[in-house]
């Protein structure tokens, strides 16, 4: 059995980390540039290969179309859901998308979890690359205000990399255990989370008892597609617009272009959070020079309305939990965004209490992550993190109203049951459609699954079918039905809304294991030519200097006649080999030349034929 | 699509221990091997948290009660048992979480209380004021169209500040009225709650007890119906008055 990380899947970066046994603490495992951030950028080459990481990042430039960046905005999402996102960012969904978002990159087509599970890939290498062992099993962190088709579509990810997922841990709780661990804190806390595609809020209880730790969230929320994303679209949208009016050119037809000014508006971004002002000078296609400086009060008032609507669910977090902004003990600042002086100030405003960020906000979800790895993988009972589902779950009643059944904030895992029976004689199936959000109307909720429970044909009221719905530790639904006059327990197909089903995902595991199959055969027979290729480059050299040593093409005394004969064989034999595509075949007729020549070698003085023909390394020649 | 409450059904008192074969007692794990159990369909949460069905229930104790059993059924204990075991731990654990969350809050206490014993009855005309709230009704539901009235949205002339103000301070005291009158129901219900734990603790010995009972029930029943009505009120004046 391998090795179990942890997971920061982020909409900017992602990290993968461990917990060093002998430290007694977590790390983050870094990847062949030794940087730990990894960002979440994938490029699929013209041959089909996969690009993660800084170097995917920088073809962000180069190959726009076929390279992608905040994937994470489109898991467990719909085409519908993205339209406005669609004319800030620049996906490119196929028209073939339905119910699960389908985007094109260079020739080919891939569901977000796909990509995500790319960058999953990613880090699972860097971290087998560090601890010399396979990896596969993994704790995933993901945003606590992720629904359940975004929670299925992480998990998803993870299972397509070839990474178990244990656990799903929400963003914020982990930060949390990050943090208590270090700091050994005590008492009610709230952890302010906003990332580059997300905000979260969460507020815990720390408690002390006998057996341990508890680490208790009383209330979660947030919004899944608020972040420093959007500071970066907002800075965006400005310059644009400002290149349009002053230099007469819409940067619609210069996608490079638009990324070059993306890319130095957010290193202006970043250093407002440090100077009092930052400049941007952005050559454009028509020879001129944008040049733009920022002060941060500019920016500030550029950005506040955005960060504004990060209080509405703080507030909401707080009525939740019953406490007021004065029960809050500790601030815990998280994700990159924190880095912004004026994010500081209102949360430090709002709580009336300095806000901790001690801890590298980049990689405090990793390292908490990790932790929670540990708990799973050794059963070290001194910690227990009780989250909560962040959205009320419901169905559908009559009239298309919701009706709840699992309230927001519940501690997971939590279950409802329910009884469901026919509305009119002889129906054989009851139809029932899940949802999740807090709103009356199941149009106005988003709709997670639908299934049809079998009754036997019977009047109506008769039958008596028990479901239970179930969330589990990662906030996943499970649901299961019974019915209460067979006592059958009866299998129910759930069709996920806005996710990939069972079958999709085998197909897509089958098709990467016949490509990774493929892939693993074009490259041993690149290598077995290779290296056949600078054996008969070798033995073709020796032979001609023998020859020219004994002063004739054959019947040397070096070089009998029949040793001759079967070297050539040989010879011919290998190069017929090469000339298909078996790597085992050209192997083996590798080793019959290195055979024929073996007598060969024995008299020979020359250096360079004796180490070719005693089998040597390609390389070591 | 109809959907109806659950009933309650006791506990198995012992049953045999899928792993080892003995009788396994009636708790969480097995008694002789100290594996967990499998959850019965349909377990009561007062008797899955190892409590009497009293009401007044003092909450830290509880809440000690959920932590020492979370430490014990929580999935995290779990991830390297095995698929039935895990499946045990999920079902007990979700069933922990909802008879904690269940049985903090007094009111949804009692709820459970009643729809565990099939005495919940929510009123057939949820919408009808109880009789004693009548005539205060009456007079909300008049400034409330004083309100309206006063908002030129909705068409009506534009009234001066001082009329609008003058509504405002009739809505403010209704709403302190009716938040008064919740006090009062918590209070009823307070007052049965002791009733009911006193049953309780007579309950083997006293004939008759659970006639009592089933009419405490009943009364409960009552007094929660007319407290959502009121919180209802509450709620309705509290918004016209954030939206005035
Ligand atoms: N110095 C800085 N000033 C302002 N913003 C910064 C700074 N450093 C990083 N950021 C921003 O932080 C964001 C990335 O933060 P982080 O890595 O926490 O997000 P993520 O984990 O990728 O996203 P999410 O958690 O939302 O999925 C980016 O938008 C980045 O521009
Ligand atoms: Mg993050
Ligand atoms: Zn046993």
């Amino acid at each position: 059995m391998g090795r179990t990380v942890g997971i920061d899947l982020g909409t900017t970066y992602s990290l993968i980390a461990y917990l060093d046994q002998a430290a007694g603490r977590p790390g983050c495992i870094p990847g062949p540039l030794g940087d730990t951030l990894c960002p979440s950028v994938v490029s699929v080459d013209a041959d089909g290969s996969i690009v993660v990481g800084e170097a995917a990042r920088s073809r962000l430039l180069t190959q726009p179309a076929r390279t992608i960046y905040s994937v994470k905005r489109l898991m467990g999402r719909g085409v519908a859901d993205v339209q406005s996102e669609l004319k800030i960012f620049p996906f490119r969904i196929d028209a073939g998308s339905q119910n699960v978002i389908r985007v094109r990159l260079g020739e080919k087509v891939f569901t977000p979890p796909e990509i995500s599970s790319f960058i999953l890939k990613e880090l699972k290498s860097w971290a087998e690359r560090f601890f010399r062992e396979s990896v596969d099993r993994a704790v995933i962190t993901v945003p606590a205000y992720f629904n359940d088709a975004q929670r299925q579509a992480t998990k998803d990810a993870g299972r397509l990399a070839g990474l178990e997922v244990l656990r799903l841990v929400n963003e914020p709780t982990a930060a949390a255990l990050a943090y208590g661990l270090h700091e050994q804190r005590r008492g009610r806390v709230a952890v302010y989370d906003f990332g580059g595609g997300t905000f979260d809020i969460s507020i815990l209880k720390l408690i002390s008892t006998g057996e341990g730790d508890i680490y208790q969230v009383l209330a979660t929320n947030g919004d899944t597609h608020l972040g420093g994303d959007d500071l970066d679209n907002q800075l965006l949208a400005m310059a644009r617009n400002e290149i349009r009016i002053r230099h007469g050119l819409d940067l619609e037809q210069h996608p490079e272009t638009v990324q070059e000014l993306r890319k130095a508006l957010i290193a202006a971004k970043h250093e407002l959070s440090f100077a009092e002002r930052a400049a941007v000078l952005m050559p454009l296609p028509d020879g001129s020079t944008y040049v733009r400086e920022f002060s941060r009060a500019e920016f500030e008032g550029m950005v506040q309305p955005i960060l504004d609507r990060t209080m509405g669910p703080v507030q909401m977090a707080l009525a939740d939990a019953g406490l007021k902004a004065a029960d809050i003990d500790e601030v815990v600042l998280v994700g990159g965004s924190t880095r912004v002086p004026l994010v500081r100030r209102m949360v430090e405003q709002f709580f009336r209490r300095r806000p901790h960020a001690e801890l590298n906000p980049d990689e405090v979800v990793a390292l908490g992550a990790a932790i929670q790895a540990d708990i799973l993988e050794s059963g070290v009972k001194n910690m227990l993190l009780l989250d909560v589902t962040p959205l009320s779950l419901g169905i559908e009643t009559m009239g298309g109203v919701v009706a709840k059944i699992i309230p927001r904030n519940s501690t997971i895992p939590a279950s409802a049951q329910e009884m469901f029976t026919t509305g009119v004689d002889n129906q054989t199936g009851i139809d029932i459609h899940v949802l999740q959000g807090e709103r009356e109307l199941a149009a106005d909720c988003r709709s997670l699954a639908r299934f049809q429970l079998r009754v036997p044909p019977g009047p109506a009221g008769l039958a008596r079918v028990e479901v239970k719905f179930l969330i589990d530790a990662s906030g996943i639904l499970q649901v299961s039905a019974r019915d209460l006059k067979s006592s059958q327990e009866q299998s129910v197909e759930v069709q996920p809304s806005y996710g990939l089903t069972d079958a999709e995902i085998e197909h897509m595991l089958e098709e990467s294991i016949e490509n990774a199959e493929r892939d693993f055969n074009v490259r041993q027979v690149i290598e077995a030519r290779v290296e056949a290729e600078a054996i008969l480059r070798a033995t073709e050299k020796s032979l001609s200097e023998l020859a020219a040593a004994s002063g004739g093409p054959a019947g040397s005394p070096e070089l009998p006649a029949e040793e001759r004969h079967a070297v050539d064989a040989a010879i011919t034999a290998l190069r017929s080999a090469m000339a298909g595509d078996d790597y085992t075949l050209i192997r083996a007729r590798v080793d019959e030349l290195n055979k024929a020549t073996m007598p060969l070698a024995e008299r020979m003085m020359n250096r360079v034929l004796s180490s070719a023909l005693s089998g040597k390394r390609v390389s070591d020649i | 699509m109809n959907s109806e409450g659950t009933s309650a059904a006791k506990i198995a008192d012992s049953t045999i221990c899928w792993s080892c074969g003995v009788p396994s007692g009636s708790g969480h794990f097995c008694e002789a091997c100290g594996k967990i159990q499998p959850l019965a369909r349909e377990t009561n949460h007062f008797a899955f948290l190892g409590l009497p069905r009293k009401l007044t229930i003092d909450p830290e104790a509880l809440e000690r009660r959920f932590h020492q059993l979370s430490w014990k059924l929580h999935p995290d204990n779990f991830t390297r048992a095995s698929e039935c075991e895990r499946e045990m731990a999920l079902a007990r654990s979700s069933q922990l979480n909802d008879a904690f969350r269940a049985l903090r809050d007094p009111v949804s206490r009692v709820e459970y209380l009643l729809s565990s014993a099939g005495m919940r009855r929510e009123g057939q005309h949820k919408q009808q004021a109880p009789p004693e709230l009548l005539e205060e009704v009456f007079e909300l539901n008049e400034s409330l169209d004083e309100l309206r009235e006063g908002r030129p949205s909705d068409g009506g002339a534009a009234r001066n500040s001082e009329e609008t103000a003058a509504v405002r301070r009739k809505l403010e005291a209704a709403r302190l009225n009716f938040e008064d009158r919740l006090g009062q129901v918590d209070g009823e219900l307070e007052r049965l709650f002791s009733k009911w734990d006193k049953t309780l603790a007579a309950g083997g010995v006293t004939p008759g007890a659970g006639d009592e009972q089933k009419k405490l029930m009943a009364r409960m029943n009552e007094t929660l119906n007319r407290r959502s009505y009121i919180r209802n009120l509450v709620a309705s004046v509290q918004k016209e008055l954030e939206e005035a």
